[in-house]
């Protein structure tokens, strides 16, 4: 097993030599950016001319092929599809030249990389419940590369660091004099920045944010859709820390990222600025739906064993909105299987027994629940259940230790 | 991306002082390819930046462009001098016959196998059981059948950077020279770097016969010595990465029992 | 189950900063001890097996080890990897990790069977191994230790873009937990280590057995 491996986290595979990602960090609120304001500052066709940005563009060309390349990308031309013409049709002028990709990863992010792609990770599509929210979050993205937010905080950065190199070394032999050593701080930093050249700044946030609205209004998007998101991720955090008894963690001045609960309420005025009265928005959640569906087995699967069981939970109870149905009994029994605390067993066992109702159950719930009624010696219901399991999936990976259960 | 582990970690290993190291391991039966040999480059690596005061890398496209060309010349000269025809395989897709797929497959196998090579033989990290015989890894079958399918002889993964120092970096280095007088050294405001590394995989058995690391390095900036954006910088590191290719142990052993 | 010194950043602290030749080469402490070709203890040392050649072992680090899984490797930890589960208690997780982490691995559990004890190696590899795809092949009874035990074969995707292979063969036995495991590069290694695994395997006895 890999722990030894570059330990880097599912996130970071795909950061290459920059990354501007729409994290989930808590901060202090930004002063709110009118979205009337935000307009693009590239056009179609947009090339660099500077010598900085040009060097960028490049090195994005061979992040882009390492992605293109990877073993991660969800290939289905249905949904990669459907989020190419989305993506053009809400990125802005530009947008016409983008590539999207689609990485199997159970987290919420999307990334813009500066030459014009960006990756989307599949826990979006389990949490975005339309397509307006998973427009708004494109949208949001494409505001980055449309208010040239790359090359700006680059430039920034370079500045500050040039300052803060000077700083520290007068600092140093300031302090030498005064025989405090400073030397190791200046190292630590410089790693520090080398690993994460694109770090958008909280008013850069508030730009996409803007830019990202203002998008999504255009094209006839409810609004309000967009602060939702946040509603929802806050709903999420909120339960995650609960069932691991913590308290959601609150932000620091030292976040790039202004917190979800700020976000959301600017979000929220600014939707009612855009919104414009008695105009029909459209969410198109049916085709959203239609799009993902066949998907969603494989995305709750991805979520459930990363066995955070406060977020799975949230977002199992939420897809339930529309009506319980066997597969989503079957995860919530998953979801307290995998947590096992004291009294978590008999919670899987009756999800279990519910979900294997339903005509949607898949063969798994079968047996887990055969598993659960041979624990409590109701065996012959147990193997009636190992039966059905084996029926429906007869070339089962654990087949063959299935029937020697059977007998 | 991950190779910039492999690099810092290569950089922070480098010395306090200006100087050149290179190290090389050999399988114990290498000999270095002579004669009429096919070479196969795979996706050079090449980058170089600028470093501008604050210690920020920048990447520059027009001195990368430069450098990338250098090299693919110098190399080319390089293995010409010795016999052997070189193909540089830009992007994935290149290379009839195989697919970009498999081509990923073998980069990533040895990406794997090279940061253990690193680890075990070069960071201290040594396994016992391979410690003092040369080169003991391979790349196994597909490799093989790389080789099979293209009709090269050797197969070549590099990765090149460079950084040049800014102007303010420089004066900045001065006055971290100064700084020592007082007892506060600044030891990492380094001038320039050059770090480079190898690995030769022989087609027609898997394995890696041959691994080399340079690492050129100045601690005060302002010295400059192989710059690889020029034809003479590039040839330079070509040369000492791949130049002065040592037969492996049982060879030499061989060689000295002859005379 | 450890890892070895997190990503080679952290590693090259070993490298000697002289200007005579690149780290430390092949001298001074290295985390790898060998295994000689004859019976050795593993684990809690309550089994014991024979290695078909030399081996390399880890060592043990105080902080951050549990003291019932023992890992061995050949070629490397990036290449293959043996790792030996002894003696597992009821209620003990496979690695150290924090009580209130908002993604854990399950804990074992005395009264697990195959099929829950593969979901937990599914979970150690995706929460703490870092795959982002994991797949189980096939789950088997096969006899271990002189008892009814069973065979996992399953392959993963990690987050270096390597596919890997493993094969593990476990019992519970006095509701404690007995698994060896290979986990390799499904590109050669996995293949070339197998028959050093099955060798090793039916080597494998319980003391006083």
């Amino acid at each position: 097993m890999c722990i030894k491996c570059m330990e880097l986290s599912r996130r970071s595979l795909l950061v290459g030599g920059g990354v501007a990602a729409a994290a989930l960090h808590a901060g202090v609120a930004e002063a709110r950016i009118r979205p009337q304001d935000m307009v693009p500052l590239v056009g179609p066709g947009y090339r660099p001319t500077e010598k900085d940005e040009l060097g960028m563009w490049q090195q994005m060309e061979r992040a882009e092929e390492e992605i293109a390349g990877s073993n991660l990308l969800i290939q289905d031309p249905q949904v990669t599809g459907y989020l190419k013409d989305l993506i053009g049709t809400i990125g802005g002028p530009a947008a016409k030249d983008f590539r999207i990709y689609l990485a199997r990863i159970p987290d919420f992010n999307a990334m813009m990389f500066p030459s014009g792609f960006a990756v989307v990770f599949s826990g979006l599509l389990l949490r975005m419940r339309n397509e307006a929210q998973l427009a708004g979050v494109i949208a949001h993205e494409s505001g980055h590369f449309l208010r040239r937010h790359m090359v700006r905080s680059w430039r920034d950065q370079k500045r500050k660091s040039d300052i803060f190199a000077v700083g520290s070394m007068l600092a140093g032999i300031g302090g030498a004099g005064a025989g405090v050593y400073l030397g190791d701080y200046v190292q630590l930093a410089q790693l520090g920045t080398i690993l994460s050249l694109f770090a958008y700044s909280r008013e850069m946030e508030a730009e996409a944010d803007a830019m990202g609205m203002k998008l999504i209004a255009e094209n006839g998007y409810p609004p309000m859709e967009m602060p939702r998101v946040w509603e929802q991720l806050i709903g999420e955090e909120k339960l995650s820390a609960r069932y691991r008894r913590k308290s959601r963690r609150r932000g620091s001045l030292f976040d790039t990222h202004p917190s979800p609960d700020s976000r959301m309420a600017d979000l929220r005025i600014s939707a009612q600025e855009v919104t414009v009265p008695g105009k029909v928005y459209d969410d198109r959640r049916a085709r959203y739906l239609a799009t993902i569906g066949p998907m969603r087995q494989m995305l709750l699967d991805d979520q459930i064993k990363l066995n955070d069981p406060g977020a799975s939970l949230y977002l199992v109870q939420t897809l339930a909105q529309d009506g319980w149905n066997g597969l989503l009994r079957f995860y919530e029994g998953e979801i307290w299987r995998l947590r096992n605390r004291p009294g978590d067993e008999p919670r899987a066992a009756q999800s279990y027994a519910a979900a294997v109702v339903y005509p949607d159950a898949p063969a798994d719930a079968f047996r887990w629940h055969g598993i659960e009624l041979l624990k409590n010696g109701r065996t012959a219901e147990a193997k009636a259940a190992f039966a059905r399991y084996l029926a429906m999936k007869p070339e089962a990976p654990d087949a063959a230790w299935v029937r020697q259960m059977v007998g | 991306m991950r190779k910039w582990g492999l690099a810092l970690a290569l950089a922070a290993a480098a010395s306090t002082t200006a100087c050149v190291q290179t190290r090389q391991f050999a399988d114990v039966q290498f000999t270095p390819p002579q004669g009429n040999y096919k070479l196969l480059v795979l996706r050079p690596d090449v980058t170089v930046s600028q470093l501008t005061t604050g210690g920020m890398s920048e990447a520059r496209a027009d001195w990368t462009e430069m450098a990338r060309k250098s090299i693919v010349d110098a190399l080319r000269a390089q293995q010409a001098s010795r016999g052997g025809q070189t193909v540089v395989v830009e992007h994935r897709n290149e290379i009839p016959g195989v697919t970009a797929q498999e081509l990923a497959d073998i980069e990533r196998l040895n990406m794997a196998v090279d940061q253990s090579i690193v680890l075990h033989k070069y960071l201290g990290d040594y396994l016992p059981t391979k410690r003092g015989k040369g080169l003991d890894w391979t790349l196994g079958a597909d490799a093989v059948r790389l080789g099979q399918k293209t009709g090269y002889d050797y197969a070549l993964f590099m990765h090149a950077e460079d950084q040049v120092a800014s102007t303010g970096r420089v004066v900045l280095g001065v006055l971290g020279a100064a700084g020592c007088l007082v007892g506060f050294c600044a030891p990492n405001i380094g001038g320039a770097t050059q770090l480079d590394y190898a690995s030769l995989v022989d087609l027609k058995t898997g394995e890696v016969v041959w691994f080399n690391v340079v690492q050129a390095s100045s601690q005060i900036p302002g010295i400059k010595f192989g710059e690889l954006r020029t034809p003479q910088g590039a040839t330079q590191m070509v040369d000492r990465l791949l130049g002065r290719m040592k037969p492996g142990q049982a060879v030499r052993r061989q060689q000295a029992g002859r005379r | 189950m450890k890892s070895v010194l997190k990503p080679v950043l952290v590693a090259s602290a070993l490298a000697l900063s002289a200007c005579t030749g690149l780290g430390a080469g092949e001298s001074g402490f290295s985390d790898y001890s060998a295994v000689s070709v004859k019976r050795v203890s593993v684990g809690d040392d309550s089994m014991s097996v024979i290695p078909p050649r030399p081996w390399n072992r880890q060592r043990h680090v105080t902080f951050g080890d549990i003291r019932e899984v023992d890992t061995w490797t050949l070629n490397g930890p990036y290449l293959d990897e043996i790792d030996f589960v002894s003696g597992l208690k009821d209620n003990r997780a496979l690695i150290r990790q924090r009580w209130n982490a908002n993604q854990q691995v399950p804990r074992f559990r005395s009264n697990m069977t195959p099929p829950e004890i593969a979901a937990m190696l599914e979970s150690l590899f995706r929460v703490r191994g870092g795959a982002v795809d994991f797949r189980t092949l096939s789950l088997t009874p096969r006899p271990f230790l002189g008892t009814n035990g069973f065979q996992i074969e399953y392959e993963h995707l990690d987050n270096d873009e390597l596919w890997r292979k493993g094969r593990v063969v476990g019992a519970v036995i006095n509701g404690r937990l007995y698994m060896i495991m290979l986990d390799a590069a499904k590109l050669h290694y996995y293949a070339d280590v197998l028959p050093d695994f099955e060798s090793i395997v039916a080597s494998a006895r319980l003391r006083g057995a």
